[in-house]
């Protein structure tokens, strides 16, 4: 399991900019960032490697931040490398409905990250297949 | 047969000023010993030391109580009745929804009155039973449909009760049944217009001769736009549910302020700081007391309405004097689509959600002639749980009580924690950006 900062956001311009700064003010690396837009408001949702840090930091900046839990696999970084954690989560039946991935390292490491109710289902999954529930992201 | 200047009331539509300032001291002391027929007056007359008998004339006006909106919630839904309640035959509601509404009761002869004098309204617009009268107004509770209603039908127009909105219908009506009056909120006139126009239409092709526009403020500029656009003359009409609704001051044809039916409506302009009388000319709070009304007679009620007489007699010759266009309110009441709003009706809403904060700013626009009202609030930072689901389900749960509170939509805007200047005494709640 681990935490993915979510910080509420009037739809507005200079909006992103601040959290870019407070962040890179705070020496943070977003590694993924994805806008859920409602209109006239939005939530942005940011994966870092120091999730704590980014949410104090933001916090301080003035604004509205809240944790949100998902599943993060390892997948490697390469052509058919997202396949055998989706074998694994077929075999064990799960409809995957909100996720997105990123890369750790170029031709490496890739992550998986998964969203919802289904974090443990997702987790266990992904271990029986042998591969790696991250924890920390470095 | 019934001659039409009886069922219209001519007798008192040109009754000189001594004849007026006569019948209004004797019905002044027919309504007092009438109000005090009423458990709440009874009680307030007691409580002052007032004798009902002894007020005699128009000058005792000011030995008597004020009545205010807060007043008739208190009495609410009968305690200023003064007849048997089988004798009521019509009960109007105030718009709000808010805690304790207020109710006017009607007794026969009263509704009898109301639309002679709403169709002495008319009447003095240059309207004949010739006519053919379109109401687009809201019927129902609103007072402003039924108002124009029954005053239309005692002159003997023929009407259509068309009510509020659908304006390709409204438009297909006017051509088929070849319409010449319209009752209208000025903001949807105006719809109608830029419609007509955006299709490549021309108002004027309506052929429509007479617009009564009323229910909300609006410019003299937005008037005389109206009359290019349409080719109509437009007559402004003021009413207020508490004195029935339309029907209590109209334009005559010289356009120059609205005639107040003086025979029904006993009026003052008073400082709504001191309550003392204002100089003629001088704007300040309506107060009215009914003159002609039965079953729930008002005596000198608190209008809020902020306005002035117009000095000098009306070259049409008619007494009743004038009053000037509402210049605003002495509280903090909202017109928006002719609807009264409270900013504590929006403001009771608001609270009951914790997922918001307590600052809140009410901002009202117009988009396409008509008035949007707009509701910012802000998120309340420990209620934040990260998903915008969430969010959209709570927004959709505000602006679904909003519209129940108010009776139109109301957009809603969720906005930053603190990004609201907190309340300090009197908040700036309402940015008004309609004209």
């Amino acid at each position: 399991m681990y935490k993915e900062i979510r910080v509420f956001a009037e739809n507005k311009p200079g909006k992103l900019s601040s959290v870019a700064e407070t962040l890179g003010k705070a020496g943070i690396d977003i590694l993924a960032l994805e806008i859920a837009d409602e209109g006239q408001f939005g939530v942005l949702k940011i994966l870092t490697a120091e999730p704590e840090r980014a949410k104090t930091a933001l916090e301080e900046a003035g604004m509205t931040v809240a944790f949100n839990n998902v599943a993060v696999i390892e997948i490697p970084d390469r052509p058919g490398g997202l396949l055998q954690l989706a074998k694994a989560l077929e075999r064990s039946g799960i409809n995957v409905t909100d996720a997105y991935g990123c890369i750790l390292e170029r031709g490496k490491r890739a992550v998986f990250v998964v969203k919802g109710e289904q974090i443990s289902a997702i987790e266990s999954a992904a271990g029986e297949a042998g591969l790696h529930v991250l924890e920390k992201l470095e | 047969m019934t001659d039409i200047a009886d069922l219209i009331g001519s007798r008192f539509e040109w009754i000189s000023k001594d004849e007026l300032m006569n019948w209004q001291s004797e019905a002044l002391q027919r309504t007092v010993a009438q109000a005090a027929k009423s458990r709440w007056y009874a009680a307030k007359f007691r409580e002052i030391g007032l004798d009902p008998t002894s007020i005699k004339s128009i000058e005792d006006i000011a030995r008597l109580p004020f009545t205010t909106k807060d007043d008739l919630r208190q009495s609410y839904p009968e305690g200023m009745l003064t007849i048997d309640r089988e004798d009521v035959i019509r009960v109007h509601t105030s718009s709000g929804t808010t805690g304790t509404p207020t109710a006017i009761l009607h007794s026969k002869a009263d509704i009898d009155c109301w639309a002679e004098l709403m169709a002495r309204c008319l009447a003095m617009s240059g309207a004949t039973k010739a006519d053919v009268f379109q109401n687009m107004s809201g019927y129902g509770m609103f007072t402003g449909g039924l108002g124009l209603h029954y005053g239309a039908e005692r002159l003997g127009m023929m009407v259509l009760p068309a009510g509020p909105g659908n304006t390709t219908r409204q438009i297909k009506l006017i051509r088929d049944f070849r319409v010449t009056c319209i009752h209208a909120t000025p903001s949807y006139a105006m719809h109608v217009a830029e419609r007509m126009l955006s299709e490549g239409d021309d108002p004027k092709s309506l052929g429509i001769k007479r617009a009564f526009l009323g229910a909300e403020p609006y410019t003299e500029e937005m008037r005389q736009k109206l009359q290019e656009l349409y080719g109509f003359k437009v007559f402004n009409s003021y009413g207020l549910s508490e004195m029935n609704g339309p029907g209590v001051a109209f334009e005559c044809p010289e356009q120059n302020g609205m005639h107040v039916w003086e025979d029904a409506y006993l009026v003052e302009i008073v400082d709504p700081d001191t309550l003392e009388p204002v100089e003629e000319g001088h704007v300040g709070e309506l107060v009215m007391t009914t003159l002609r009304r039965e079953a729930m007679p008002l005596i000198r009620y608190r209008t809020r309405d902020l306005t002035c007489i117009i000095p000098g007699e009306c070259p049409c010759g008619r007494k009743h004097r004038r009053l000037a266009r509402m210049m605003g309110r002495s509280d903090d009441m909202l017109i928006v689509r002719g609807v009264n709003v409270f900013p504590s009706q929006i403001e009771e809403v608001i609270m009951r959600h914790k997922w918001i904060g307590g600052n809140y700013v009410i901002r009202l626009t117009k988009a396409e002639a008509l008035d949007q009202m707009t509701v910012q609030v802000e998120l309340a930072r420990s209620e934040f749980d990260g998903s915008v689901e969430t969010l959209r389900n709570l927004r959709t749960q505000l602006q679904k009580e909003l519209r129940e509170q108010v009776g139109f939509n109301v957009g809603v805007e969720v906005l930053e924690p603190g990004s609201i200047p907190a309340s300090e005494g009197k908040a700036k709640r309402v940015v008004d950006e309609r004209t």
